[in-house]
């Protein structure tokens, strides 16, 4: 049985379609292709969005192990439920719904057992190597322990205002997509997004 | 304008979509009261600190363990499509159960008595009491019924046969005008 070759020890990109083709194809005409039977179309969709989601969800979790077992899955049911997409929305908005919604299952399901765990500590509390963290240096140090107070702060939130800010500030989504995603007006999620911010300026002004 | 009002704008100042109206109200409210201007430079801190958190990677082994998972899922679908059936009837249970219905069906048959297909007289009388029944005389019905000349299937239709009743027909109170 011939398999997809997702992962090429020689990069951590596959050239999937043609290499001009990469850059030609929308997510949508990618998610169509895919559609369609071409397999490559998901290979370069997994490459465009892991990383992404991976960001989403560790952000919205605090947890990289659960993190990237919900991108596991976020992809996967790309994977098997592919047909459930219709052209009427992005795709991106597609995407970040289902990852949202695991996100969010996990979350509750944590907050039923309250079991802490090892892969909840952050970077620095245990040797778990990412490659996107740079080693520290004096600048970076000083970055770091910002990063790790506003993520705290994030913790703080409430879901429905974690979401958002998360997709806007971080994410850097459209007000428009995001009203999408999270299925609520407009209005509201700018709403929303202010009154997170105003929380984690209050937050980070009491970490001080 | 009172903190209130001016919290719930201070996303859409920050991000310029006020109208011309709402800003002048905004910065009116900035002008007497500066710790609000405070606030407005705290949270575009908050915003530019959170757009300039790194992003986060998936890792080495994320791409083997994905494909890893899509093999598994092809190798299932594969083995659901062998043995896929018609209602749930794989051929084998489906050639199985025909089987069994024709047996049972043959087997009815062979049970099955004679005549229950017709419809069955079952009479009320014994068979002496048939023997005792008076005889008919010779002059039957049927033989009455050949010599007659006029039956009610003699009928007409140019000439419609009028019958009177009047001797039968009692009227009873009113009577006609």
């Amino acid at each position: 049985m011939k398999t997809m070759n997702l992962y090429s020890p020689a990069s951590s990109s596959i050239p999937s379609l043609n290499m001009a083709d990469e850059f030609s194809y929308t997510d949508e005409e990618l998610i169509a292709r895919f559609q369609d039977g071409d397999e490559q179309a998901y290979v370069e969709l997994v490459n465009r969005y892991r990383n992404r989601l991976m960001t989403f969800v560790y952000r919205f979790v605090n947890d990289i192990e659960k993190a990237e077992d919900i991108v596991q899955d976020t992809l996967m049911k790309l994977y098997t439920h592919r047909h459930y997409y219709r052209n009427i929305a992005k795709f991106s908005t597609w995407i970040y719904t289902i990852a949202g919604n695991f996100a969010k299952t996990e979350l509750r399901r944590k907050k039923r057992h309250k079991v802490t765990n090892l892969s909840q500590m952050g970077f620095d509390d245990r040797e778990y190597q990412l490659p996107s963290v740079e080693p520290e240096t004096g600048e970076t140090a000083q970055g770091h322990f910002a990063e790790k107070k506003i993520q705290m702060a994030i913790q703080e939130l409430p879901l429905h205002f974690r979401t958002v800010v998360i997709l806007r500030d971080i994410q850097e989504l459209s007000y428009e997509e995001i009203s999408k995603i999270v299925d609520v007006p407009l209005g509201t999620v700018k709403s929303r997004i202010n009154r997170a911010r105003l929380q984690l300026q209050q937050s980070l002004k009491e970490f001080r | 304008m009172d903190r209130y009002q001016f919290e719930d704008l201070i996303s859409d100042y920050i991000e310029n979509n006020l109208s011309m109206n709402q800003r002048k109200q905004v910065e009116a409210y900035l002008e007497e009261n500066p710790e609000a201007k405070q606030q407005i430079e705290s949270v575009k801190q908050v915003m530019a600190s959170m757009k300039s958190m790194p992003g986060i990677s998936t890792s080495a082994e994320f791409m083997n363990n994905l494909n890893r998972h899509i093999t598994a899922e092809k190798e299932a679908k594969s083995v659901v499509k062998s043995t896929r059936s018609f209602a749930g009837y794989t051929p084998l249970m489906a050639s199985l159960s025909a089987v069994v219905v024709i047996a049972v069906v043959m087997l009815g048959l062979e049970f099955m008595p004679e005549s229950s297909n017709q419809a069955t007289f079952t009479p009320t009388m014994t068979e002496q009491q048939i023997n005792d029944l008076p005889a008919l005389p010779a002059n039957t019905n049927d033989s009455m019924l050949a010599e007659s000349d006029e039956d009610s299937t003699n009928y007409d239709e140019d000439t419609p046969v009028k019958r009177n009743f009047d001797n039968k027909i009692q009227r009873v109170g009113n009577k006609r005008p």
